[in-house]
């Protein structure tokens, strides 16, 4: 093997060899075990021989704290781990549970299919084994074949989805085979194909895969009463060749061994039309089912994961706009909001000291967690958690009493918070509001402030000036549009809107009492109606109602609906920086690497260069030649390009020149050796290279050796 | 929506729109710039290499090796600049994702230094992907016999539990030793493996297999991706399944202006003969690759034409006289092969000659085709 185990830092050889191993792991460092130690002694900042141990500076203090640092990294590791996990989670038993429909019907179609065509025959198990084919009917020899309409451009989203199918059928007693697009490729050939299938069924599959072989697993006597159900999660990219070849070898054994489709489709019914041959698609009995759509899907995630705080793990205002921009926006994926979900969680956990306090909140008794957590706080976190914007002004006296307090009156806020927020999404339904809209507009932190503040909430300071600036045009939201419906829902949707309302409200006792007597005497307006109904006055005491509930409603959103960026200590559990989260999620290398090179200066912070004047010799070669090349057109006359490099170099050399005469600097004497043509050209034929590697120019052809093309315009 | 939220989604949206127009409007101009009708015109009156006193390139090799580093302290201070984001690198890496590093300048040395004081509980494999070729089945064979080698002496630690037969990992398939990995969880293996891979764009990793290849490894429970990038359009080498299923990517930004040293061995300078150099290169590469036989056929074509400098072409029929005098060939269809092949390899060009017959050219210049049959030889 060309690898050999090296310690020693990069060297020449190990830059041309394809690949090495540039060292081994230290010997097993297990610090999670370590800090757990740690964490229990509850003792302040105690000083640790064990954490200290492993510190690589021997000087006291500074290495109690690198200690300190790693056992509270370690902790936010495992804080990010849990918190993930169960929004993981959550995130699949919702998506499961809205394709549950679907997979029903799926598996009612596979029952359905087995028991018609055992229906037609049932051969006995010896005779599948036999070498030709029962029936040579056209008719029947069909597969049925359910064609699922996943509705979805892209096709990421449907991956879980139909590996959770996968799951439910199996789980329901079928033989299930997931092939791929990959697998179902001209390249495998049907015979890959056939042995991919063989391969998920059979233990062990010999080299030579054919039908005898699936035929005679088949027969075992655990294996025989099940359909064997093939599922194509893709077949828009699958070959039409290989799987109508696959299609005609399986059809002709449907009624020995009933193999049938479960084939998922991005586009419209035509594509097997499109894809597969005539006589591969009469082989087939189609059936169609259809997926709910993806914003449907968004709205339950939001609901479990933002709204409900199933984790402990929150977002602010602007990380929630950017969230809901990029998925209307960027492609309109679920797999790609909770991309970007992850990475905010796993950037809030990194870059917030106090954040594994955010597990906390799962604890059954936070309270307790946060107490033990406190007492061995070392001194200079604590002073961090006193030190946070927010804590600051709610409270002055420093003591862990007052931040348990803070803290838990965080989680109640939070929970009443997504309750209200329930509440207003159960009306806005009814005018078909989105979830995600609310939500953006109920974290908003200028919310709270303009609905007049009630005196035990912390307004901070900052929302107060943030709402200078925008109030004028907050007539419109989502919220007003929900209170505005529901003075005009009719009284049998109100009713049950109110019903929804005291679930959601259950553990907010004195609202839930209001919601109660509202329905007592909507029920008695709803009789007063009744008897009115032939005087035919559209029921004035339903107008009152509603009136009452809206009413209500503006009360609850009031107290309530308190947006977790103006409470105290919310940093710790709430992640706020957009600008990280948008850089770690979108890399722009296109525009940012014609950035790099056009204002190089800004990196590299040197003197020499001034910016915004013209070209300077002394900028970085790469530079230079990149800011040259925006002179040109789409292609590049190497001759002028290299005339106006040398121009550049020569006369900043000069200058260099003269000014060493006056001051010999270090620096300058450096540069200044008579550059010869050989070294000029060189360092064009490195800055040519370097954007050629960076992708900014294509070589010349063979047809046009004088010119090199251009391919990246304006940053 | 929230005041706010419009207003910041309104002013995003006219950001995007003009950085579109931006985009579209320096395109114009760039094609302005070169007016169509008299590009014919404007070609001819701009200069050209050959009018450059160009130095040879052994004298160009030699100033390329001692060129002065420009801003070394500033280059230096800049990627030092990076040492305090190690420890968040880390830990996103241990919150399963992987990284990936872009912007200009070569990252080889960044990353290796972040690597050695920081991946320290890693067992850290390099991937040097700016290579011409790289073996991913040899990494992927060598990874497994890490994990294979640790199983197996945590295996004999706990007695009652047999030892497998030893695997030979180096001839299984690709997919199977994928799948090994996929099965090794923190259970079976101490180790965690760190695959810091250098130009995951480079030209030796950019065909899909190979970045299939990578972003399933990347998945493995065991095992971390640590990339860099040098290429603008390296994003495009990823689907979606890729980028947020398997790699599961984290940007960061981190130009470094150092010169790319090791990155661009592997390209033709630009002023070196002409081009010449890449070509004869490639040529005799893949000539080198062919059968005897193939080379001498070649060879016959060569030869021709450099006797006959003028001509369109040599004709097929009189190479096939020649060849079969010279028992290269037996019939038409072998020479057609051959024939097959030098085309695929853009060694030859079939051009209609005056007369009708097809003719078949080398796209090589006399002092080029020369040099590569005194190499060939």
């Amino acid at each position: 093997m060309s690898a050999a185990p090296c310690d020693t830092l990069p060297t020449a050889a190990n830059n041309i060899q394809p690949f090495l191993v540039l060292h081994k792991a230290a010997a097993s460092s297990v610090p999670s075990s370590r800090a757990k130690r740690r964490i229990q002694t509850s003792q302040p900042s105690s000083p640790n021989p064990k954490s200290a141990n492993r510190c690589r500076q021997p000087a006291g203090e500074e290495c109690e704290d690198e200690g300190d640092l790693e056992l509270y990294e370690q902790l936010r590791v495992e804080a990010f781990h849990r918190t993930w996990s169960k929004i993981q989670s959550t995130i699949d038993e919702v998506l499961r549970a809205i394709n549950l429909k679907l997979f029903d019907q799926v598996l009612q179609w596979a029952k359905e299919s087995f028991a018609s065509v055992r229906a037609i025959t049932k051969p006995h198990q010896t005779e599948v084994q036999q070498p030709y084919p029962l029936l040579t009917d056209v008719i029947c020899r069909r597969i049925p074949t359910a064609f699922v309409l996943t509705k979805n451009a892209e096709f990421v989203d449907d991956i879980t989805t139909f590996h959770d199918l996968a799951e439910h059928m199996k789980s329901n007693g079928c033989h299930v085979v997931k092939l791929s697009a990959a697998e179902l490729s001209a390249k495998h050939g049907v015979g890959g194909c056939f042995r991919s299938l063989l391969r998920q069924l059979l233990s062990d599959v010999s080299d030579v895969a054919d039908v005898s072989a699936l035929a005679s697993w088949y027969c075992e006597a655990e294996n025989f009463d099940q359909p064997i159900i093939v599922i194509i999660d893709d077949l828009e990219q699958c070959s039409g060749d290989v799987l109508g070849e696959l299609v005609m070898m399986l059809s002709e054994w449907v009624f020995k061994i009933p193999v049938f489709f479960v084939m998922g489709i991005a586009t419209t019914l035509d594509a097997p039309k499109k894809l597969l041959s005539s006589e591969a698609l009469q082989r087939l009995e189609p059936c169609k089912l259809t997926l709910g759509s993806p914003s449907d899907r968004l709205n339950a995630l939001v609901e479990a994961i933002l709204v409900k705080p199933c984790a402990g793990f929150c977002i602010s205002h602007e990380v929630a706009l950017f969230l809901k921009n990029y998925f209307f926006r960027h492609d309109g994926t679920i797999t790609s909001f909770i991309t970007a979900l992850r990475l905010a969680c796993s950037k809030h956990f990194s870059m917030e000291p106090l954040s594994f306090l955010c597990i906390g909140m799962l604890e059954e008794d936070s309270e307790e967690f946060w107490h033990d957590k406190f007492e061995s706080l070392p001194q200079a976190i604590r002073k961090y958690a006193f030190d946070l914007p927010s804590s600051k002004n709610a409270n002055n006296s420093n003591n862990s009493c007052n931040m348990l307090e803070g803290l838990s009156r965080l989680l109640k806020l939070q929970k009443d918070w997504s309750s209200v927020l329930l509440c207003l999404y159960e009306a806005g339904i009814h005018d078909k509001v989105q979830l995600l809209d609310i939500f953006c507009e109920a974290v908003n932190p200028d919310l709270q402030t303009e609905n007049a503040p009630d005196s035990y909430l912390f307004a901070s300071k900052v929302t107060c000036e943030n709402l200078l600036g925008v109030k004028s045009g907050s007539a419109k939201g989502f919220i007003a549009q929900v209170m505005n419906t529901i003075r005009y829902l009719p009284m049998e949707v109100l009713l049950h809107v109110l019903e929804v309302w005291s679930i959601h409200l259950k553990g907010m006792s004195e609202i839930n009492d209001r919601v109660k007597e509202l329905q007592s005497t909507t029920i008695g307006a709803d009789s007063v109606r009744v008897k009115r109904r032939s005087t035919a006055s559209t029921g004035n005491g339903t107008v009152v109602l509603n009136e009452k509930v809206a009413v209500l409603l503006q009360d609850v959103i009031r107290k309530y609906l308190v947006p977790v960026e103006s409470l105290p200590f919310h940093e710790i559990i709430c992640f706020k920086n957009v600008d990280i989260l948008q850089s770690a999620l979108i890399g722009n290398p296109r525009r940012m690497i014609q950035l790099d090179l056009l204002k190089s200066q800004s990196h590299l912070k040197c003197s020499c260069c001034r910016s915004g004047a013209a070209v300077s010799g002394s900028l970085h070669d790469t530079s230079i030649m990149c800011n040259l090349a925006q002179e040109y057109g789409d292609v590049i006359n190497l001759h002028d390009w290299y005339t106006a490099f040398e121009g550049i170099i020569k006369s900043s050399n000069s200058k260099a020149k003269r000014k060493s005469y006056s001051s010999p600097s270090k620096k300058k004497s450096k540069a200044t050796p008579p550059e010869g043509e050989g070294m000029i050209q060189a360092r064009f034929c490195r800055a040519v290279t370097e954007m050629q590697i960076t992708g900014l120019v294509r070589m010349p052809s063979k047809r046009r050796p004088d010119l090199v093309q251009r391919i990246t315009f304006g940053p | 929506m929230a005041p706010r939220g419009g207003r910041a989604a309104a002013s995003s949206g006219s950001e995007d729109e003009e950085e579109e127009a931006g985009f579209s409007r320096s395109y114009f101009l760039a094609k302005e710039k070169e007016p169509l009708s008299g590009k014919k015109r404007a070609r001819a009156a701009a200069g050209k290499l050959s009018d450059l006193n160009l130095v040879d390139e052994q004298v160009l090799r030699a100033s390329l090796a001692e060129i002065p580093p420009k801003h070394k302290e500033e280059v230096e201070a800049l990627t030092r600049s990076y040492k305090d984001q190690y420890r968040n690198w880390l830990f996103e890496l241990r919150c399963g994702f992987g990284l990936l590093m872009y912007g200009f300048g070569s990252k080889k040395q960044l990353l290796e230094d972040f690597a050695s004081t920081t991946l320290t509980d890693f067992t850290v494999v390099v991937i040097n992907g700016y290579l011409p070729s790289v073996n991913l089945k040899q990494v992927i064979a060598t990874i497994a016999e890490m994990f294979w080698d640790q199983t197996k002496a945590k295996r004999k630690r706990q007695p009652g539990t047999r030892s497998q037969l030893s695997q030979q990992f180096p001839s299984q398939s690709t997919e199977d030793i994928i799948s090994f990995l996929m099965r090794q969880t923190s259970d079976d293996v101490d180790d965690r493996v760190c695959l810091l891979i250098h130009s995951v764009d480079g030209p030796a990793l950019r065909d899909a297999e190979s970045q299939q290849c990578l972003a399933q490894i990347s998945c493995c429970p065991q095992v971390r991706v640590v990339a860099s990038i040098d290429h603008v359009n390296a994003p495009l080498l990823w689907d979606k399944k890729m980028v947020h299923k398997q790699f599961k990517w984290s940007w960061y930004h981190v130009p470094t202006f150092a010169p790319y040293k090791v990155e661009g061995v592997f390209y033709p300078l630009i002023l070196a003969s002409g081009g010449h150099a890449q070509t004869t290169k490639t040529a005799l590469v893949v000539l080198q690759s062919l059968t005897p036989n193939a080379q001498s056929v070649f060879r016959v074509l060569a030869e021709y034409q450099l006797a006959n400098e003028k001509e369109e072409g040599m004709p097929v029929s009189s190479l096939y006289t020649k060849c079969r005098e010279r028992f290269l060939v037996s019939s038409q269809v072998t020479l057609n092969s051959h024939l097959t092949e030098f085309k695929d390899h853009d060694l030859v060009k079939i051009r209609k000659h005056s007369d009708g017959q097809d003719c078949l050219r080398i796209p090589l210049v006399c002092d080029a085709l020369e040099k590569l049959l005194q190499e060939l030889a």
